[in-house]
């Protein structure tokens, strides 16, 4: 059964001198209960709107999307987010900072203690739980950001672009922790980054949108089980076939705007 | 000549990086020199004026200084002066505080309300708000209110435009994050908006603690009864020169006291988690 679907969505936005961009157009998606999508595309496509749309954080223009067959108006409780930059508030320690959502929610403080606790450990964040995000690095704030989205339990995460803020290396940690988690949290995942690779790696199938106005352009399932080797043969022939379609992509928006 | 000039290019970052806090409290020639160039001043002064070189009137030695200081603490002229004018500033600041924090933080929650006051609010800033003590008088007397009213005047907007300034600087992610989570408009404000905003604000009142009592000593050396400032016109009248100077320092020092406060204040809130 689809946890999250979405029928002929359209946005525009206002731009300057009364022009509208047409930044998404007629994209049709079904995501199941519990699989791992990657959404990639050219920069400036409109991955991220498509996802702050999914969040209830943008207003859509035209067509609609569905949490478990409910059109999603506004955020809801069961979507969390990770933000690129993690967006902890740097005011709040660690801990404060899991906690903020369940404090908004007026969950008790006893069950928020357990709750950080669970999640302090799975994110390897031991230790750190009083520090203030500016004395993390990056990759320590990051888990502290999936740490926050988790903490609410929802069914579906929304991940933008989360890792590409931090170096080669913890990037690799981040997404390995990445995939144990979704293991054993079950979660449906949507993933919007502009790395190939990481797509591919992470990925249970991978979306590729065309440059403005965005559409589905092509779908890639990702067949092969965890765990994964970067340098299977599979994911590294996945990854070139992406790459050469979004380059297709490409040549046609520059030949159309070449033609006007 | 050669290698000691060396040396200490090679220590320099050395002792920066390394010893930490120490190195802070280290006393380098420059501070001695910094030392002997007020002792010599005071010196001179003194010199200056006891042996009759410069009138006494125009200037005061720094012994004649500390005489007078003891004698009107003693004697109790200065105590009545010195709490008037300490309540003026702390009544004038505190409502400027609060009225200001309150405006900013209703114009952050509801736009219309800032696009309505803004422009008043910015003809008001503009006036010198010395040119209205005249009007102050006339209103309010030229007793405490007055006083407290200008005082007001002189921080209000400061207050006002560093804590608007402040909340929306508020990172749209930080905005995001709250609505990710449901956050009620209250909850924003309170939860997000507000710390956000922080240092922006006290910025802003850090600024006004020195500007009120700018504004205390002006209105009360103009029209007064009582007060520091009032206290500082008078001696200029009766010529006490070494009172004037101990009054200059008095008002110098509290001002100073006054922002270090600000600042304290701040840093207890704020020092754990703003980048150093």
């Amino acid at each position: 059964m689809p946890t999250i679907k979405i029928n002929k969505l359209d946005k525009y936005y206002p731009g300057e001198n009364g022009e509208t961009t047409h930044a998404l157009k007629d994209i049709n998606l079904e995501i199941q209960d519990g699989e791992f999508v990657c959404i990639v595309g050219p920069s400036g496509c409109g991955k991220s709107t498509l996802l702050e749309i999914v969040a209830g954080l943008l207003e859509h223009t035209d067509g609609e999307v569905l949490l478990d067959d409910i059109p999603v108006n506004g955020t809801s409780r069961d979507i969390g987010v990770v933000f690129q930059d993690a967006s902890l508030y740097p005011w709040k320690t660690i801990k404060k900072n899991i906690a903020f959502g369940m404090d908004i929610s007026g969950v008790p403080k006893k069950e928020q203690e357990e709750r950080i606790a669970k999640y302090v450990k799975m994110m390897n964040l031991s230790g750190f739980e009083n520090k203030y995000p500016s004395q993390l690095s990056g990759g320590m704030r990051q888990r502290a950001g999936i740490a926050r989205a988790l903490v609410m339990n929802p069914k579906v995460i929304l991940m933008d672009e989360p890792f590409s803020a931090v170096d080669h290396l913890t990037r690799c940690t981040l997404q390995e922790e990445l995939i144990r988690i979704r293991q054993e949290e079950k979660k449906t995942v949507l993933f919007v980054t502009h790395d190939i690779n990481e797509a591919v790696y992470l990925a249970d199938r991978v979306i590729l949108l065309s440059p403005r106005p965005s559409t589905v352009q092509e779908e890639y399932d990702i067949s092969i089980p965890h765990p994964r080797k970067r340098s299977d043969e599979y994911l590294v022939q996945k990854a070139a076939e992406i790459v050469a379609a979004i380059s297709i992509g490409a040549d046609k928006q520059e030949a159309v705007e070449y033609y006007i | 000549m050669a290698a000691k000039s060396r040396e200490s290019v090679v220590l320099q970052p050395v002792s920066k990086s390394g010893t930490g806090k120490a190195s802070k409290r280290n006393i380098t020639y420059i501070n001695v020199l910094q030392v002997l160039t007020v002792a010599a001043l005071l010196g001179y002064m003194e010199y200056a004026v006891t042996s009759g070189k410069i009138n006494r009137i125009f200037m005061a030695s720094p012994s004649s200084i500390v005489e007078e200081a003891f004698h009107i603490a003693a004697d109790g002229t200065l105590w009545p002066h010195l709490i008037l004018t300490l309540q003026e500033v702390l009544v004038g600041y505190a409502l400027a505080a609060g009225v200001g924090i309150i405006v900013g933080l209703i114009w952050t929650m509801f736009p219309k309300t800032e696009a309505y006051g803004n422009v008043f609010c910015s003809a008001i800033m503009a006036i010198p708000k010395t040119a209205i003590l005249p009007l102050l008088i006339l209103w309010f007397g030229i007793g405490f209110q007055s006083k407290v009213v200008l005082i007001f005047l002189f921080s209000v907007f400061q207050i006002l435009y560093s804590t608007v300034t402040g909340a929306k600087q508020c990172k749209i992610e930080y905005l995001k994050v709250a609505r990710v989570f449901n956050a009620t408009k209250m909850q924003t404000v309170f939860k997000v908006m507000i710390p956000a905003a922080l240092p922006s604000m006290f910025n802003g009142l850090r600024l006004a603690a020195a500007t009120a009592l700018t504004g205390v000593v002006f209105s009360e050396m103009q029209s007064a009864k009582a007060g520091l400032g009032y206290l500082l016109s008078e001696s200029q009248n009766l010529l006490n020169t070494p009172r004037m100077f101990f009054i200059i320092i008095l008002v110098t020092l509290i001002s100073v006291c006054f922002v270090k406060l600000i600042a304290a204040i701040e840093y207890l809130l704020c020092h754990r988690w703003s980048r150093v």
